[in-house]
């Protein structure tokens, strides 16, 4: 019934004197033919070029006026003509940067669909870039695209609003109803994301999230994320005292607070970087998950860095310890003047860490257990402050939910290749909000892959797999308007 | 003319102010010698402070240029009376540490003077200007007060300790003739507390290095990478862990030295380390657990993590970073291996786990390597020079067989074979190597008394020799 009504809505290829089957199939791959052309012939590198463009560093507060520059001049225009009604909405959270939400409202019958991209980067670094290229300047050297975004999330939510235009381009309407949610605040841990969409549920209700970011299991391998690990961000401070204090005078006299806070940092893991603090360890892997992954093969693609085969929790495979269990890493430490030593002992030493985590553990327990842990061992010097921005939860959908058998399919159907299914990502979303407060079913398709340096200097993005991206989420999205199985079986 | 007005012509140099405007215009000059830019500094403070003040006080001055690429240069003053009277070599350095003028209290800048209180402020008043510029004051006033010395006076100003006087031994191995004396009576680091008059007679060594553990080109997502990419932050940690334990003692056997002697235990035994006024708190439990603070610093080895840095402190990304890197120091007394230190340290590391941690040599910056050496404490000029200040002081002379600090006393006592004997002008909490560093104006002018009164003593018979 449903599928006959949507049907009437399309305006391409009706009067064909086609079995309705054969026109749907030739419409599919004309809208396929149309983006890989667009990709070809350079629309997508122009249009990820002028996005790169703009310094939308959310972790520098000088860029804020950046933040809204890329939603009122840069997404919004596009929405518009493609017939969404946009909005910009203000973050409840003073000082952090504001949402873009479009809206495409075709038929309250149809289904809706919800995705959501970030706009923010993280810090350029400049200078730290390989010789020839600069963050800002997109720069494609064989199969690289670099430039902050390209990864993580510029060309990522770029694949996705092309794919979205080619089909309502193609057909003359989408098909279903959809809502883009871009924000500009991941890469501080989504400010205001979850006060927005608790306070606005009717705004962002939908049916189903899909949207992309992260990367690929392997660069060939089209992949399904259904949830993410969490991460909290924490300090470990060491302040003995006022300032430094010559260490020929004083060497021997004075506790050395880089000493102290190594100590302190060994007794958290293992030299191979196994947990050693219970309430950190998930408390195992559940049967599903462990089948899931077991045999998953890691393969970031060219220039990925060599796993560490002995680093983290013993007896796990590799996709094991990235998609299933918890990790603990030492992001920065700093005591003296790293750049100009002196002979002086420091008079503080600070480390930002961070514990990766999946469904299972409660994030709220690891300060407290860490402070525990310091007591006893005599680290009570040692203070653990959490991030301000707070922490991001851990989400995992299960593998059996239909929209996620649909999306395989359908993805199967463009690329002839079977899609790996994660349950969770090793790297951290904000899919909470749209998992927990908006309870939506979410699927995620990356279109990066594990080795594209997305937190550091030389960020890029593949080529084939943006080429293939466009191709497979044109099929997706083309689907979801004719006959979306998931969608039917939950109505 | 008398001991009495020699005394009396310092006091009066410091009370008048001359000694701190002629400090004031010394600390102004920027001679930083670990910042390259400065070299001309480094010439410029010899060219126009020291030389006018010695020639002033009847010695011929010479500049060494340095024969190390980019290393300052060295004046000697010389002033010969009579071959015949027993020659003094003194000593300072006219270079300081880096300004880090953004670190300084509100109000405070390295590079002007600023007294607040007893404490005089400014970048180099501890370490050495303040120092060197007390005992030439001093010295003048001797001068003054008997019309000429009677002693041979020698006087170096080098312009590169802080960055572990570079091309000085050379220079001193080269005019050895020109360098000779019969002891070295110089002054810098601090007394023992500020109001105790203090010789030492050598001081600790040291060595810097740097440990590197460089995983990987490029930082890794930490979400994606987490769990399956090692951490250098997390590897050095630990290697750092077993070099030292977490109450500071060294846990590497072939670091420490040989246990000490009683007759070192006991010249320490009572020896109070009082840094004054602001000086930072002793931490009891650090260190070799059975020594007291004064053993420690003056008669044993420590480790210090000078510097430590992973991943981008100041603007921290959720990356696994690819290296971590640690700024490394051995402070260790005369009997200690050093040649034995790194080596022994690569075994430690290879026994422990830790093949992947590099021992590499330090910044240039900040390369010290010192040899540890020491007078004998029953040498005649040290019980002579110990006699010389208690006349003024009137209070029992604090001996320390070497000073915590390390300085360049190898090329006194090893290349030019002198006795060597040091009278501090500062005190520990000087934060000479911080920012904020100060001098105590009453210990200065204690001290200057008691230079210009050993300046005229050794002008009289019955000098050591």
């Amino acid at each position: 019934m449903r599928s006959s009504l949507w049907r009437a809505c399309i305006g391409t290829s009706a009067n064909l004197a086609l079995p309705d089957n054969k026109v749907i199939e030739m419409s599919r791959s004309d809208a396929i033919a149309q983006i890989e052309s667009y990709f070809d012939q350079g629309g997508f590198i122009e249009d990820l070029s002028r996005r790169v463009s703009i310094p939308t560093e959310s972790q520098n507060p000088e860029r804020m006026s950046v933040l809204y520059g890329y939603l009122t001049d840069e997404m919004q225009p596009t929405f518009e003509r493609m017939g969404y009604s946009c909005r910009v909405l203000e973050n409840p959270r003073e000082g952090a940067g504001p949402f873009l939400l479009a809206d495409r409202h075709e038929s309250d019958d149809l289904p809706t669909v919800l995705t959501y991209g970030h706009g923010d980067v993280v810090l350029g670094y400049d200078e730290q870039w390989r010789e020839g290229l600069s963050p800002w300047i997109l720069t494609q050297e064989g199969e690289r695209l670099y430039g902050r975004g390209t990864a993580d999330n510029k060309g990522q939510h770029t694949i996705n609003i092309a794919a979205l235009e080619t089909v309502l381009r193609t057909r003359g309407s989408l098909g279903f109803n959809s809502k883009l949610l871009i924000e500009t605040g991941e890469e501080t841990s989504s400010p205001g994301l979850k006060q927005l969409c608790q306070e606005n549920k009717d705004l962002f209700a939908a049916d189903v999230l899909i949207c992309s970011d992260g990367p690929r299991l392997s660069p060939q391998r089209p992949t399904i994320f259904l949830g993410a690990r969490g991460a909290y961000n924490f300090d470990l401070t060491v302040d003995l005292r006022e300032g430094g204090h010559h260490s020929g005078n004083w060497g021997g006299l004075l506790a050395n607070p880089g000493v102290i806070l190594a100590h302190a940092i060994a007794s958290i893991t293992s030299a191979t970087g196994e947990l050693y603090i219970p309430e950190w360890r998930p408390p195992g892997i559940p049967d599903s998950v462990r089948n899931a992954v077991h045999n998953l093969v890691i393969d970031g693609g060219e220039g990925a860095p060599e796993i560490d085969p002995d680093w983290g929790e013993p007896g796990l495979t590799g996709a094991e310890k990235v998609f299933a269990w918890n990790s603990f890493e030492v992001l920065a430490f700093k005591t003296g003047n790293p750049e100009h030593p002196v002979n002086a002992i420091p008079p503080h030493a600070t480390a930002t860490c961070q514990v990766r985590f999946t469904v299972g553990v409660d994030p709220e327990e690891f300060i407290p257990a860490l402070s525990r842990h310091f007591e006893a061992r005599g680290f009570g010097m040692v203070q653990a402050e959490p991030a301000k921005k707070g922490y991001m939860m851990a989400t995992r959908l299960d593998p059996d939910n239909a929209w996620v058998q649909w999306a395989v399919a359908s993805i199967q159907k463009t690329t002839g290749k079977e899609p790996a299914v994660l349950p969770s990502l090793g790297g951290s979303l904000p899919n909470d909000v749209f998992a927990d407060v908006l309870g939506l079913p979410t699927v995620w398709v990356p279109h990066s892959y594990a080795s594209c340096s997305q937190h550091a200097p030389n960020e890029h993005m593949l080529a084939p797999i943006a080429r293939e991206g466009l191709q497979l989420m044109t099929g997706l999205f083309w689907d979801l308007g004719e006959a979306p199985p998931a969608w039917e079986a939950a109505a | 003319m008398s001991r009495e007005a020699a005394i009396s012509g310092a006091l009066a140099c410091f009370d008048d102010g001359e000694y701190l405007e002629i400090l004031g215009r010394r600390v102004a000059v920027p001679t930083e010698s670990q910042n390259p830019d400065r070299l001309t500094d480094l010439q410029r403070y010899l060219v126009e402070e020291i030389g006018p003040a010695f020639e002033a006080m009847g010695h011929s001055c010479t500049i060494f240029d340095n024969p190390v690429a980019g290393g300052g240069p060295v004046l000697l003053a010389e002033r010969i009376e009579d071959p015949g009277l027993p020659t003094v070599l003194g000593y300072g350095h006219g270079d300081v540490i880096l300004g880090y003028a953004d670190q300084w209290y509100e109000g405070l800048d390295p590079w002007t003077i600023t007294q607040r209180g007893d404490k005089l402020y400014g970048r180099g008043t501890a370490d050495n200007k303040g120092q060197h510029t007390l005992n030439m004051c001093a010295m003048a006033a001797a001068l003054a007060a008997r019309g000429r010395l009677g002693f041979n006076s020698k006087f170096m100003v080098e312009t590169g300790e802080e960055n572990g006087s570079a091309g000085l031994k050379e220079i001193i191995e080269a005019n050895l003739d020109a360098f000779a004396a019969d002891v070295f009576i110089a002054s810098d680091g601090p007394r023992v507390s500020p109001d105790r008059p203090t010789l030492f007679l050598g001081a600790r060594g040291a060595k810097n290095f740097d440990l590197v553990v460089d995983l990987r080109e490029g930082g890794h997502h930490s979400g994606n990478w987490g769990g399956l990419l090692a951490n250098p932050g997390v590897v050095l940690a630990h290697a750092l862990s077993t070099i030292v334990s977490e109450t500071g003692k060294i846990r590497i056997t072939e670091w420490l030295p040989e246990p000490m002697s009683n007759s070192t235990r006991a010249l320490l035994a009572d020896i109070t380390v009082d840094a004054g006024e602001d000086a930072p708190e002793i931490d009891p439990d650090w260190g070799e657990a059975d020594l007291n603070p004064a053993q420690q610093v003056y008669g044993w080895n420590s480790f210090e993590v000078l510097a430590f840095k992973t991943g981008n402190p100041e603007h921290p990304v959720n990356a696994i970073p690819p290296r971590a890197h640690a700024h490394c120091q051995i402070r260790f007394i005369q009997g200690s291996k050093r040649e034995e230190f790194l080596p022994a340290l690569r075994r430690h590391l290879d026994e422990q786990g830790f093949a992947n941690v590099e021992i590499l040599p330090p910044p240039p910056g900040n390369a010290i390597d010192f040899t540890a050496t020491r007078t004998d404490p029953d040498h005649p000029w040290v019980r002579w020079t110990a006699a010389a200040i208690e006349r003024t002081s009137g209070q029992a002379t604090a001996v320390l067989p070497q000073l915590g600090g390390s300085i360049c006393n190898d090329l006194f006592s090893e290349t030019l074979g002198l006795p060597t004997i040091w009278i501090p002008h500062s005190y520990a909490a000087c934060s000479q190597h911080a920012p904020n560093e100060h001098i105590l104006l009453s210990e200065v002018r204690d001290a200057i008394q008691l230079m210009a009164g050993l300046y005229w003593d050794l002008g009289e018979p019955g000098t050591p020799g």
